[in-house]
């Protein structure tokens, strides 16, 4: 696709690649770190907040990963 | 480290199972609000997790995909915060409740009659609300019922005044007691702690007892998602039952979906978006009934079944449970496909014919407040007597008298009961006094003018929910006032009772600075391409026709911006341009790069404008702090008149 392409040479993609960079590297540490991970954040009582923060910076990296994602398809909202 | 002994090894199989559920459920969960959640759970059961950990690792990724797709819908619009917030408080006490319920039933009648307890909550549940939304997005689709309409339920919950209780809410665009989205809220969290999906009390609730369209209701039930998610979280973290690893995957896989559901949104008619929660909830319902005899069967009400017999309804309640999933994720790439085609086929034809703005893309309002046809038949106007509100008030005669139009001059007199107790009797008096003798000044000027006024004096907590009340009382086609004002006896330049108008506001604000004249000299339309730009060309049409008005269409964009998104700007200039040329209005488009807010105002104050139309987002509060507001900046820089059009 032609849009395509254009939108690919903008920042939008350079975006897309940091945030697809920064949650490659946060999964890769999870998987690689699988067990030590799931201990600290399952010790339960104050601990809790482990998981909290957890989902808040994957879900920030990951999130705009995927925003950036369906932009730079050229699959954006309709305004 | 070891793994603890609840907690499963993941293999490949595992984790691709789970990202394509988790994109499936987010799918769907950005589309309507929620219901992608409701099968993660069954699903992580099957592969051996236990049930605790499937239910806490499903909360602790689905408060960041709220969030996520929360954020997204707020940028189209279609979020209400407040009542977002409101619901999700108290949907929080209901999770809390029904966890306590479902306790209690495990610990009297153990896993079958707890299952029962569930299955049977579903069958209620989705049998009325579910076969109820189908019903009305079928009766939509068919066309016979029009338009999106306020339910018969919501408008008498609108009218019913409770003192102390009444609460502001921008998707209402009213007043609305607690009492109603307290036991709503409640209900929301009592269904999300039994079935897993408090969306499908939610999303209903908003737009039929409330009122809030169903866009407005998918959106926001995802601020009560994350509000619910975060508690759930934290209670089941508290215990130390999140598989972390469980929860991230899902988040990768849901990530993808929540934002396509969002998008989706955008190119659908309200009516899809009830008819995919109306197939889902009534296929859930299938899926639960036909589990219904197993239960009984355990719990020894009817006759055992053949173990075959129980097995294979179990297998065919859970296909049936993924296909409502399968089936909703259809219908959603199945709109979304078709919107994408048909906008992508409407720039296009606008570009080749740069003839007139496409009807569908305008999107005309129903609401006789909103009228950019070309209606000025009643003003209210705003003023506090100061010299902010002088060149408000003037404009407004002036254009009455131009268009004929009858005038409503309100002066309200901030602070709440307390606050006006505490100045004391004699300085109230004071303030009321002075405030009606500036408003029969305004009375004799207006008559002398010829121009039909009525005025009156309002005391009220918060000045701009009254002005918005008024305007909607009278039925007004557009508010006027100053750029700022004062507040009760303190004379301080504050401006957000003017921002807060135009976040509120179901009609068009004109906000005049003390020193701005409307006399016709040029006017500036703004657009970024979007329906509520569409709008305020439309109107701005009708104004440079009334007075013969030559206007300049501008764009601006982002140096950042990618050479398709510059182009798409450059055609909504054209699309513009043309579409005034045939209202016969003299008229030249401007394609800029840099700040919208700065650019608009440097052409205003190059051409010597008299007037700014700009189309309103509408959005207010936390929001507009989050995603900022163009025309705020723009009010803030330029001291001629602005014209803030609002769609429906």
């Amino acid at each position: 696709m032609p849009d395509n392409l254009a939108a690919h040479k903008g920042p939008q993609f350079t975006r897309m690649l940091v945030y697809g960079a920064l949650s490659l590297v946060l999964y890769f540490i999870l998987y690689l770190f699988e067990d030590e991970i799931l201990a600290f954040t399952s010790q339960g009582r104050w601990f809790f907040i482990a998981p909290v923060i957890l989902a808040f910076v994957f879900s920030f990296a990951h999130g705009n990963f995927t925003s950036y994602f369906w932009d730079t398809l050229g699959i954006k909202a309709k305004k | 480290m070891e793994i603890a002994s609840h907690f499963i090894d993941l293999n490949t199989l595992d984790v691709t199972y789970l990202l394509v559920v988790g994109f499936i459920g987010g799918l769907v969960s950005g589309f309507i609000g929620s219901g992608g959640a409701f099968v993660l759970t069954p699903a992580m059961m099957s592969m051996g997790v236990p049930g605790i950990i499937a239910v806490a690792s499903n909360m602790c990724h689905k408060f960041p995909k709220a969030l996520v797709g929360a954020i997204k819908r707020a940028r189209y619009g279609q979020v209400d915060v407040k009542l977002g917030l409101v619901m999700g408080v108290s949907a929080e006490a209901g999770v809390l409740y029904g966890a306590h319920i479902q306790e209690g039933i495990k610990r009297t009648f153990g896993d079958a009659g707890s299952n029962l307890y569930v299955s049977v909550a579903f069958v209620v549940v989705l049998a009325i609300v579910g076969s109820y939304v189908l019903w009305d997005a079928v009766r939509m689709r068919s066309g016979q019922a029009g338009e999106e309409k306020t339910a018969r339920l919501a408008r008498w919950v609108q009218s019913v005044q409770i003192p102390g209780t009444m609460m502001y809410f921008k998707s209402l665009g009213t007043r609305v007691s607690v009492l109603f989205t307290i036991p709503l809220g409640f209900a929301t969290g009592m269904l999300a702690a039994t079935i897993a999906v408090g969306g499908f009390i939610g999303v209903p609730g908003m737009h039929y007892v409330l009122g809030a369209t169903s866009l407005m209701s998918s959106a926001t039930e995802l601020v009560v998602a994350f509000v619910m998610g975060v508690g759930g979280t934290m209670k089941f973290a508290w215990s130390g039952m999140v598989d972390i690893r469980l929860a991230m995957i899902i988040l990768a896989g849901s990530l993808f979906g929540i934002q396509l559901g969002a998008i989706g949104t955008t190119y659908v008619k309200p009516h899809m978006i009830k008819l995919v929660m109306g197939v889902i909830m009534v296929m859930v319902l299938l899926s639960r009934a036909i589990i219904i005899p197993v239960y009984l069967a355990d719990l020894d009400i009817i006759d055992k079944l053949n173990p075959h017999i129980a097995g294979g309804l179990k297998n065919v309640s859970f296909v049936v449970l993924i296909g409502a999933l399968a089936v909703g994720a259809a219908i959603i790439f199945a709109s979304l496909w078709r919107g994408i085609r048909l906008h992508r086929q409407e720039l296009e034809v606008s570009v080749v014919q740069g003839h007139a703005i496409q009807a569908d893309t305008v999107g005309f309002p129903t609401s006789p407040q909103l009228s950019p046809i070309g209606r000025f038949e009643r003003f209210l106007v705003a003023t506090d007597g100061s010299e902010y509100s002088a060149g408000a008030v003037r404009e407004a005669l002036r254009m009455a008298q131009k268009c004929g139009a009858r005038v409503r001059v309100i002066s309200v007199i901030a602070g709440g009961d307390a606050e006006l107790y505490a100045m004391g009797e004699q300085l109230i008096a004071q303030e009321l006094n002075k405030a009606r003798e500036h408003l029969d000044a305004v009375a004799r000027q207006a008559a002398a003018s010829g121009v039909a006024c009525e005025t009156e004096v309002v005391q009220a907590g918060h000045i701009h929910e009254e002005i918005v009340s008024q305007a909607d009382h009278l039925q007004a086609d557009l508010i006027i006032m100053g750029r700022r004002g004062q507040r009760g006896l303190a004379r301080v330049m504050l401006g957000d009772v003017t921002a807060r108008v135009i976040g509120h506001a179901h009609c068009n604000v004109l906000v005049v600075p003390r020193v701005a004249e409307i006399s016709g000299r040029h006017f500036i339309v703004a657009t970024d391409g979007s329906r509520f730009s569409d709008t305020a060309a439309a109107t701005a049409g009708n104004l440079a026709k009334l007075c013969h008005t030559p206007t300049t269409v501008v764009s601006v964009h982002s140096p950042s911006h990618s050479e398709q998104r510059r182009n798409e700007s450059q055609r909504a200039v054209n699309r513009i341009a043309s579409f005034l040329q045939q209202q016969g209005v003299v008229v030249t488009g401007q394609l800029l790069e840099g700040r919208s807010d700065e650019k608009i105002v440097d052409v205003a104050k190059a051409q010597n404008a008299d007037l700014i139309v700009v189309g309103s987002h509408g959005r207010t509060g936390l929001e507009r702090v989050l995603l900022g507001s163009v025309v705020e900046r723009i009010l803030n820089l330029t001291s001629c008149a602005v014209l803030v059009v609002r769609s429906a």
